[in-house]
């Protein structure tokens, strides 16, 4: 498995904490973010390739979280995750532009897979940016 | 029964307050209809009793002055040389009797001697003197006298008219047979207990009362009082009129029985009363049927009513079940996530322990794999509680409902046939297309097939019928010939975890998923039974066209 970062959003320590330390084992770079606020900081600080996000947070929610992210880093792929009937908000995420949206409880290897699905998408993407950037580069002379 | 002895009830108040409208007014108008009828039939018998007595009076008044103007003019006519001999006195009383109302002739001279007799007593009278007498002094004064009605020697009523000549020098008097004077006073008129008769002054019957009374009654007597003309009096039985005569001498009385002359007015009464009966009735009637008809519309308004009343609440309910389940749900997958994540983990420490020193490894990883296995089943029904698995696709599709239940049947035939399950296909071929999310609605199919065939079990058979309702919806129907559900289910059988099948078979949550889902897409869900046995789900569903 290609190796790639992830920020774990969710406002329960002790699912966050477990989930960093589970993907870490499993060769992944992880951060973890208790709050949507924090999410972006650290979004801004540091290299992100998927987001995992919690969509029922106190304060910032997952969706305004999700917003503020595809407006600040585009590239970067989220995937939500809900314990809630919010069947509305999990479209709403993906009309936003959320990669998709699980519900618990999930467990790890549905949960890699998904990730390693959104970071497939992301690099692909980011692979067609570089190569029209070449493409440029090489037309253009000299 | 309750309900039915409610409306009854009803309707036995309205039929009576409406029924003892009419028929108050009713029985008022008839009352005074009558009562103003018999006043004027009483008034009509007055009327014509003035007259007869009138006609009376006049009769009499007749009959005494032709008898007394016969005298008058016979003491005019002959004096007292030749009417004093008995032989011209014979062929004078034989020349003006020929009616026979005279009895008898007296020729008295002004002394009071008798001078010549003809009539039946002669034996007994002749050569009486009358001096003394009364009568013969008021007729030497007054020049006339008509007596009252006495009886004669032979017990015959007569009465006595005595005439003088204008120089008073004898008197002629004659005795009438006062039968005939009787009859004078006979008319139809009076009726069979009515009565006529003249009394004097003293109340003495002058003529015999037709109803054999030999004296006054009491109430006739008050009424011997003189007056001028004709006075009429009534008492609750009969009217009496009165009119003096003979210059105040004599009474005449006239009676009727009231009941006797209302011949005319009970026809017109029992006329009138049937009338009024008959539209009485007729109003009855109508007010019957308009009752029954008003409690007819009652009670099915009532029923709709309540019928409407029931399926909002078996709404609300189903809301209020909904949210009730999904908050648990909700509450729960937290924890779930958290033991699978703990669990998860342990598993993925365990093989960097040392075999040697974890003697029982083998044992800890099934037991995370039970764990992981068992929050998975409990994830399994919270996410269809939540209704995760059946996200109401945002696109719908143009679905025929007969192939939609015809791919639902394929996926259970084989199942059906090894039960020898007949499942009949009862499908409208020209059933329109609807926009609506055919997944969704092929799992409710599915759910309520698969039912059915758990109804039914061996040998039974599942009727599938498609139409279009009167109001242009699709109506779908699974009819099988299972047990049915029993009364106190059916209340609750739609509810999340009811389930009538064996722990374990079933989770209590198709039938819910089901009236969920047709909800959702604007439809209804309904169960009966049918009375030939088994149950009927019915689902109505809207015709969405595209766009």
């Amino acid at each position: 498995m290609r190796e790639f970062n992830v920020l774990v959003v969710d406002d329960e320590d002790e699912f966050r904490e477990l989930t960093v330390k589970r993907l870490e084992k499993r060769g992944l770079k992880t951060l973890g973010a208790a709050s949507g606020k924090e999410a972006l900081e650290i979004l801004e600080h540091s290299h992100t390739d998927v987001v995992l996000l919690d969509v029922k947070m106190p304060g910032m929610d997952g969706i305004e979280t999700l917003r503020q992210i595809r407006i600040m880093k585009p590239l970067v792929e989220v995937v939500l995750l809900t314990g809630h009937a919010s069947v509305d908000s999990g479209i709403e995420g993906m009309k936003l532009g959320a990669f998709d949206y699980l519900m618990k409880p999930i467990e790890l290897e549905p949960l890699l897979d998904k990730l390693s699905d959104a970071y497939e998408k992301k690099r692909l993407h980011q692979e067609k940016i570089e190569q029209a950037q070449m493409k440029r580069h090489m037309a253009m002379p000299g | 029964m309750e309900t039915k002895n409610y409306y009854s009830v009803i309707w036995l108040r309205l039929t009576g307050v409406f029924c003892f409208l009419i028929i108050v007014p009713m029985v008022i108008l008839a009352l005074v209809t009558i009562s103003n009828l018999r006043d004027s039939a009483v008034n009509k018998i007055e009327l014509s009793l003035g007259r007869l007595i009138d006609h009376k009076k006049e009769v009499v008044d007749l009959f005494l002055s032709g008898k007394e103007d016969l005298l008058t003019m016979l003491v005019g006519m002959y004096p007292i040389d030749y009417l004093g001999r008995q032989e011209n006195l014979n062929a004078l009383f034989r020349s003006v009797n020929q009616q026979g109302s005279i009895v008898d002739l007296h020729v008295i001279d002004s002394s009071g001697r008798q001078l010549a007799y003809v009539g039946p007593y002669a034996s007994s009278i002749t050569g009486k003197s009358y001096h003394d007498a009364q009568w013969f002094q008021e007729v030497l004064i007054k020049g006339r006298h008509v007596s009252d009605v006495f009886l004669g020697f032979r017990n015959v009523p007569h009465f006595v008219v005595a005439v003088t000549d204008p120089l008073k020098t004898y008197v002629l008097r004659a005795t009438i047979n006062s039968e005939t004077f009787n009859n004078l006073l006979l008319s139809s008129l009076i009726g069979q207990n009515g009565d006529s008769f003249i009394v004097n002054r003293a109340g003495e019957f002058q003529t015999p009362s037709r109803q054999g009374f030999k004296q006054l009654g009491v109430r006739d007597r008050q009424y011997l009082v003189h007056h001028e003309g004709t006075a009429i009096e009534k008492d609750i039985e009969n009217i009496t009129a009165t009119r003096w005569v003979k210059d105040g001498q004599w009474c005449i009385y006239v009676k009727t029985r009231i009941e006797d002359s209302l011949g005319p007015y009970y026809m017109t009464r029992n006329k009138v009363l049937t009338t009024i009966a008959a539209t009485t009735l007729v109003f009855i009637v109508l007010t019957v049927l308009m009752a029954s008809y008003f409690l007819r519309r009652l009670e099915s308004y009532d029923r709709r009513r309540a019928e409407l009343g029931h399926q909002m609440g078996q709404m609300e309910k189903m809301a209020t079940v909904g949210r009730l389940a999904a908050g648990i749900a909700h509450e729960i997958n937290n924890p779930l996530q958290m033991i699978t994540n703990q669990a998860g983990w342990i598993g993925e420490l365990l093989p960097d322990e040392d075999p040697a020193l974890v003697r029982n490894l083998d044992e800890y990883q099934k037991s995370i794999e039970q764990i992981k296995h068992h929050v998975r089943r409990a994830g399994t029904i919270t996410h269809r509680l939540l209704g995760f698995s059946r996200k109401i696709s945002a696109e719908k599709q143009s679905v025929q409902l007969n192939d939609l239940i015809e791919e639902a049947l394929s996926f259970v035939e084989r199942e059906a046939s090894y039960n020898n399950i007949i499942i009949v296909r009862n499908f409208r071929e020209d059933l329109p297309t609807t926009m609506t999310d055919g997944p969704q609605l092929q799992q409710v199919f599915l759910n309520l097939i698969n039912n059915a065939i758990d109804a039914v079990g061996q040998g039974g058979s599942l009727e599938i019928s498609t139409a279009v309702d009167s109001q242009g919806r699709l109506v779908v129907e699974f009819a099988d010939n299972g047990p049915g559900i029993k009364p106190e289910n059916i209340k609750q059988i739609f509810d999340p975890f009811f389930t009538t099948k064996e722990p374990g078979k079933g989770t209590g949550l198709g039938l819910y998923i089901s009236y969920d889902i047709v909800q959702k897409l604007g439809g209804t869900i309904q169960v009966t039974n049918r009375q030939s046995g088994g149950a009927v789900f019915t689902i109505v569903l809207p015709v969405i066209a595209m766009g």
